[in-house]
């Protein structure tokens, strides 16, 4: 009977059951006391039918698309050009090419060439009936370019996982060497025109614009490195086709920076589809400089007929 | 300069630059060729068509819009202006070994010239694959001809020689390539014309030159190609 008596013993009841209630209660009250905090009302709800989700433009590639592409390509060339000249770093001596000199007059020459380029190329795609492309490439400008001139002249910004790096220790001898990558890869984007392009009179054009770069390509590289006709083939007596602008560091010095392959005037027997690769600016801190491949339009670089000039 | 000869065939016998045996085997496919009606050569080279213009103007292509795929095999009009192209590059092997029995080279210039010649027969190789039976596997004789004292004198006038050649080749296949409808022939060529392009300068500055108009062929040679043809 001794629990008989405590079934009726109400303090038993409340700390077993009243307590959990009171819990629940409790809970419930601060729940709803937050809810009453938020004093605005919200955005109401809408009725109605909503727009469609947007659909990417097709994106065709035919005469016209390709043509005015090219004339972009050519024109961020030009404007490349213009911007070294501008700064005048050809005239400046380079302290890993001495025997260089001043190609400000060469690569005036290979500008003007660029800038009629461009004009034979939007007046095909004019013709194609497309609209004239008058400004620079905007993916060679964005992802190439622009990021060379900065590397170059400005360096580059400390992270968080990389210190700060420098501007070039020498601009004149990586602007050069810009020079001949742009002219390389002119010439092999107006050969990669030929297959793609639908009518003979067009690749007859992009080829008479691309033997001019690939001269282009030929004479700056016999400039950065007089002598150098052919690579890898028997015993050359040009210079090492290995040969680099770069020595090895010293014992405890920084590491070495990024060796810069010197140009040939003559790299294969066939004219070549590959990229062309810059590598110059400062070494960060493990010596590694800026590496840069131009390659012919592709898919992300084509000016779309829904593209327009920035 | 000694030169390994692989290949089998006419090609083989022009390539072999260290012998007579070149030049004899080709005036003897030359002559074959005579014999057999130089049917696969539709170019008139030089010779009387020596006042051809420096290019043939390409067809307008204001008509030319369409959304037709070029065709990627040679067609049979492309066949006639491949093989001639391929006779080209032949011929200029065999020239260039007449060259290379010149004495006087520089180690550098040989290597340069010898780099050059077997281009050459790599082209002209390439061509034969991609032509198959119907490819001439033989040089020009006119243009052989018609060249062949300016590549068998002094290395300076060789190198002139070599160079206005290059830029002949150019603007052929610059001709050919505008009127090529296939895309595999077109590529072909292409690749090679560019290269031929660079051969111009490199000969011009291994001559010496310093001009940016000579080194840059500011004027491009005569085409092969008779205008309109």
């Amino acid at each position: 009977m001794m629990n008989d008596i405590a079934l009726h013993d109400h303090t038993q009841q409340l700390d077993r059951r009243g307590l959990f209630r009171l819990g629940g209660l409790t809970a419930g009250a601060l729940a709803i006391a937050a809810c009453s905090n938020n004093t605005e009302a919200g955005t109401v709800g809408r009725v109605g039918q909503g727009g469609t989700t947007p659909s990417l433009e097709d994106p065709i590639v035919n005469d016209g698309v390709l043509l005015r592409t090219m004339a972009g390509v050519s024109t961020s060339i030009a404007n490349a050009y213009e911007h070294i000249l501008d700064g005048g770093f050809l005239a400046k001596a380079s302290e890993t090419m001495p025997d260089l000199g001043d190609q400000t007059e060469l690569v005036t020459i290979f500008r003007e060439h660029h800038i009629a380029a461009a004009e034979s190329f939007n007046a095909l795609a004019v013709e194609a009936g497309e609209k004239a492309w008058t400004c620079g490439n905007t993916r060679l400008d964005s992802a190439a370019i622009d990021p060379i001139f900065t590397r170059v002249e400005v360096g580059a910004p400390a992270t968080d996982n990389s210190k700060e790096v420098g501007p070039s220790d020498d601009p004149t001898r990586d602007y050069i060497n810009l020079v001949h990558s742009l002219e390389s890869m002119s010439a092999s984007s107006c050969q990669a025109m030929v297959p793609m392009l639908s009518q003979a009179a067009m690749r007859f054009t992009s080829m008479q614009i691309g033997v001019r770069s690939a001269r282009q390509s030929a004479l700056i590289a016999l400039r950065i490195l007089p002598g150098a006709y052919v690579a890898g083939v028997g015993e050359s007596v040009t210079p090492d086709a290995n040969a680099t602008t770069t020595t090895i560091a010293a014992d405890g010095a920084p590491p070495a920076a990024t060796p810069i392959p010197l140009p040939v005037a003559l790299p294969a027997r066939f004219g070549l589809l590959s990229p062309s690769t810059f590598i110059g600016g400062a070494g960060d801190e493990n010596g590694v400089r800026l590496k840069v491949n131009f390659e012919t339009p592709s898919l992300n670089s084509l000016s779309y007929p829904f593209y327009t000039c920035p | 300069m000694e030169i390994e000869v692989t290949e089998s065939g006419a090609l083989a016998a022009i390539s072999d630059g260290g012998q007579h045996v070149g030049r004899r085997a080709a005036v003897r496919v030359g002559a074959g060729v005579a014999l057999g009606g130089a049917a696969l050569s539709l170019l008139p080279f030089l010779s009387g068509h020596a006042a051809a213009s420096a290019t043939t103007e390409p067809a307008s292509t204001a008509e030319a819009t369409t959304t037709t795929a070029p065709p990627q095999r040679p067609t049979a009009d492309d066949v006639a202006l491949l093989s001639a192209a391929q006779q080209v590059e032949a011929t200029a092997v065999a020239l260039y070994n007449e060259a290379l029995e010149v004495t006087g080279w520089s180690d550098q210039q040989a290597l340069v010239v010898t780099f050059i010649r077997d281009a050459h027969l790599a082209y002209a190789q390439s061509l034969s694959g991609l032509l198959g039976r119907e490819a001439p596997n033989s040089i020009s004789q006119e243009l052989f001809d018609a060249r062949r004292d300016g590549f068998s004198g002094k290395v300076d006038a060789v190198l002139a020689s070599a160079e206005a050649l290059e830029s002949t080749a150019v603007a052929t296949h610059g001709d050919v390539i505008a009127k090529l409808l296939g895309t595999d022939g077109a590529s072909l060529i292409a690749s090679i014309q560019m290269n031929e392009a660079r051969y111009c300068t490199v000969l011009a500055d291994l001559a010496g030159e310093t001009d940016p108009a000579v080194l840059l062929v500011d004027e491009e040679a005569a085409s092969l190609m008779a205008k309109g043809e």
